[in-house]
């Protein structure tokens, strides 16, 4: 009887591996990426406007309840920070410009932090810019307003579902602009 | 003697495309793009030379009636609706009996808002709008539209920002 053939198998052997189906997916994904794609990131700031006829009421509602905190933007002395309790005490501080004319966000933001701890309860502040504050500016100061930068300045706030205290690192995300109204 | 006659050596009519450096270099721009996909629901586009104010938020834009104040018009979704003059108004769009009405964007507002065919529209319903505006402008102008979008039944307005520290 015949011996089989061995079989030889040659471990050196090399192959090129088929790049084009892949390259034809990535060609077509590309112009489909390149669309939908947002180079520049745009997110939104929500504010609350007041409503005409059943603002006032509301808001008289809500002042008797809890603190009223107001933001003054001042075209030439700085940003005022206004804190009426609820027992009608009022008291106010001024956070002058820098000497450059450019307003101190920085000792801005520590001031609200201070305020924000005196009034763990608030998260919503009225704000009234003077007309000839940019745009820019306001957007600046509702920056400063809505959240701690320190990660280790944490304000209490009580869960009403499980009736438990936790932390939050958000101080005055609620904004209305107080005197669109006013002429 | 005769000349000899050059022979091109044969050679096949097919020749293999060598396409890793290309597919190295789609895969790289895969990835890119990738990151900058643009996860939101709604399209922005902002106007030509128009500044928007940078902000820290995070909050995606939702869908809305579009309005954009730029320092030489003010549009609504892409239609142009008024002028503007020294980043102001012009004085034909304000009301004479109360400055602060712009009767051009509460014209278009109202319309909107009295649309029967956009009655159900949550955006509608709920009065909201993203503001896209210069980051340049003047409060005073800006509160005038402010004015005008909650007399139209708008209140609720997302200011448009780019992401910034």
């Amino acid at each position: 009887m015949r011996r089989g053939k061995k079989v030889r198998i040659n471990h050196e052997y090399e192959f090129e591996l088929d790049l084009a189906p892949l390259l034809a997916v990535m060609v077509k994904l590309v112009p489909v990426l390149l669309v939908s794609s947002a180079f520049v990131q745009m997110m939104t700031i929500e504010t609350q406007l007041p409503q005409v006829v059943q603002q006032a009421i509301e808001k008289n509602e809500k002042d008797e309840k809890a603190t009223h905190i107001s933001i003054e933007v001042k075209e030439k002395e700085g940003v005022k920070i206004v804190v009426k309790k609820n027992d009608g005490k009022e008291s106010s501080e001024i956070v002058p410009k820098k000497a450059d004319g450019t307003y101190d966000y920085a000792r801005l933001h520590e001031r609200l932090v201070a305020v924000k701890q005196q009034n763990p309860e608030v998260f919503k502040v009225d704000l009234s810019p003077d007309g000839n504050v940019s745009y820019n500016d306001i957007v600046r100061v509702m920056d400063e307003a809505r959240r701690s930068r320190d990660n280790n300045i944490r304000f209490p706030i009580m869960d009403k579902l499980t009736n438990k205290e936790t932390q939050t690192d958000y101080m005055f995300p609620e904004v209305t602009f107080a005197n669109t109204m006013e002429g | 003697m005769g000349r000899r006659k050059y022979e091109l050596p044969k050679q096949k009519n097919t020749f293999g495309l060598n396409i890793t450096s290309m597919t190295d270099m789609f895969t790289i721009l895969l990835v890119f793009l990738l990151q900058t996909y643009s996860t939101s629901d709604v399209e922005l586009i902002p106007e030509n030379g128009l500044r928007l104010p940078q902000s820290t938020t995070s909050t995606n834009p939702v869908e809305s009636i579009k309005l954009t104040v730029s320092k030489e018009l003010v549009k609504l979704d892409k239609t142009k609706i008024a002028d503007m003059k020294d980043s102001n108004f012009e004085a034909k769009d304000i009301d004479p009996n109360d400055t602060n009405f712009i009767l051009p964007i509460f014209n278009e507002l109202d319309k909107i808002a009295k649309d029967e065919k956009l009655k159900n529209d949550p955006a509608v319903k709920e009065g909201r709008i993203l503001l896209q505006a210069d980051a340049s402008l003047p409060y005073s102008t800006l509160r005038k539209v402010m004015y005008t979008a909650s007399m139209a039944g708008f209140p609720q307005l997302k200011l448009v920002t780019v992401v910034g520290n």
